[in-house]
């Protein structure tokens, strides 16, 4: 009798990002998931670039030539919003993880996420008139 | 029960030994107000007496019936059909996730109950003791001589819809974690050890599929929470206490 | 017959993850939400030019409260993501062994990136301080 199907898995990662019958929530366990490793990501790389202040002004001022690049900055957007729903849903995890607010979190998810919405937003202007 | 009829499809997850899993698919004339389950118990009598399903009280509370009813964990004696479907529709019937298939839409609870077991949870407790919706403010005093069934059926819905419990075998899960909460870390210095560990409540990510799914009102999500800060307070009062720590039962009740 | 079912051992220590480790990334969440607002904010909307020239970051980093402020934050950022990168790993359940490489894989990574850090900050403070 094969029982080996249906049992847990390491490669059913997948379905940490499959929302299909999952309740709101979920997408912030998601949404956690995959900010938290996109921001991993550009930290390193950023404490590598951030190298280049050490190698003088010609080497520094030449890689931020390339961050006028709109796929540089649309890089950068997805930093600062990764940042932000990271950061903001984190917020709502330490509370619930604490027990406060347990019965709300799902608003509090709702008012967080608009509010990082609205902050990409904000920032994607600025960026795009002021480049 | 309604005069209306309505005709669906209902398909069902099959599995039998080590034969690759298929769905069949049955059309049956039901009333909408009836529930998932007796669709099943339907197809069973009078389409395919191979059907392999678990079933029991059909009022929630032996937690037998738990399947995945288009994707969602639901308890199917108390689901009614039209909440699923529409007339003409289909219904897809899953077994439980990472539980491991005996046959069709049973699966193997072995290790939810062996963990409940090991944990201590508590199947029945004082009634002064026990969380209810809409509880009364104070119990009175006398009350606590009388019991009630704990909230939890162990049915495993929410390690069914747990997304840890998808990816690593050896968490304890929602139920398991909800039962050892009720039971107090405190109480036994075994427990403390069982739980604080990567397989406790460090693996639970806030995602709250379980309570979402819970037919039960056990809010295991809650529960696990409730559950970090009795660890963590149970360590920070370990890391200042004067006296030695006492690792096992027999010591603590020395 | 069913297999065996996968029943928790009192008796095999399992530390993998425990408390200790759950509360350093739980606490240094919030901490980072209040350092990145502030290195945000200050390095893009108050610093001059937004620290997009490399004069003004050797400026900037001459006032002694920004060299500390930005190591106290690497070392929030680096311990935090490496804690939660180890947390994910764990979630697939890995074998003990691969989990000991892992974690002081991340030991070593993060202990670099921070000395790493510390280091170029340090030189970018006597760079200014040379010219």
């Amino acid at each position: 009798m094969n029982l080996n199907r249906n049992q847990p898995s390491p490669g059913k990662l997948l379905q940490w990002f499959n929302p299909l019958g999952r309740k709101l929530s979920f997408s912030g366990f998601t949404l956690n998931r995959v900010s938290a490793l996109g921001l991993t990501l550009y930290l390193y790389l950023h404490l590598i670039v951030l190298s280049l202040l050490a190698q003088g002004p010609n080497a520094y001022d030449n890689f931020l030539k390339l961050i006028h690049n709109p796929w540089f900055m649309f890089g950068e957007w997805l930093v600062v919003a990764a940042g932000l729903i990271h950061g903001l849903n984190g917020l709502r995890i330490a509370l619930t993880s604490l027990g406060i607010v347990v019965p709300q979190q799902k608003q509090m998810f709702v008012f967080l996420m608009v509010i990082a919405v609205i902050g990409s937003l904000i920032f994607a202007i600025r960026m795009y008139t002021t480049f | 029960m309604s005069m209306t009829k309505w005709t669906i499809t209902i398909q069902v997850y099959r599995q039998k030994g080590e034969a690759l899993p298929h769905y069949d698919e049955f059309k049956l004339e039901v009333d909408p107000d009836e529930y998932v389950l007796d669709g099943v118990e339907r197809i069973w009598a009078f389409n395919d007496r191979t059907v392999c399903f678990r079933h029991a009280c059909h009022h929630s509370t032996c937690g037998a019936c738990g399947m995945r009813v288009n994707g969602v964990e639901k308890l199917t004696c108390i689901t009614p059909i039209r909440e699923v479907t529409q007339n003409g529709g289909k219904i897809k019937i899953e077994p439980l996730r990472n539980f491991p298939v005996i046959s069709d839409l049973v699966v193997d609870m072995g290790s939810l109950y062996s963990n409940m077991e090991r944990v201590g949870a508590q199947s029945v407790l004082p009634v002064t003791e026990a969380e209810i919706e809409r509880p009364l403010r104070s119990w009175p005093k006398e009350d606590s001589q009388y019991i009630r069934l704990s909230d939890c059926i162990e049915c495993g819905l929410c390690i069914s819809a747990c997304p840890i419990s998808t990816t690593s075998e050896t968490y304890l899960g929602p139920a398991v974690l909800a039962g050892a909460q009720q039971k107090g870390v405190r109480l036994d210095p075994n427990l403390l050890r069982l739980v604080d560990c990567e397989d406790g409540p460090w693996r639970c990510h806030s995602a709250f599929e379980c309570t979402a799914v819970c037919p039960s009102f056990v809010d295991p999500a809650r529960r696990i929470m409730l559950l970090r800060q009795q660890i963590v307070l149970e360590r920070l009062t370990r890391l200042f206490r004067s006296e030695p720590k006492k690792n096992t039962v027999k010591e603590a009740n020395r | 017959m069913t297999q065996a079912p996968k029943s928790i051992s009192a008796s095999t220590p399992k530390s993998g993850e425990n408390s200790w480790l759950w509360l350093l990334k739980l606490v240094t969440g919030p901490f980072i939400i209040i350092f990145m607002l502030v290195h945000f904010i200050v390095n893009h909307a108050i610093a001059s030019s937004g620290l997009l020239n490399y004069s003004d970051i050797l400026t900037y980093y001459t006032i002694w409260v920004v060299p500390v402020m930005e190591i106290i934050f690497l070392g929030l950022v680096v311990s935090h993501s490496l804690l939660g990168l180890r947390s994910i790993i764990i979630d697939l359940h890995p074998s003990r062994g691969v989990l000991a490489v892992i974690s002081w894989l991340f030991l070593i990574i993060g202990v670099s990136a921070f000395v790493y850090g510390t280091w170029l900050i340090t030189v970018i403070v006597s760079l200014r301080v040379t010219l």
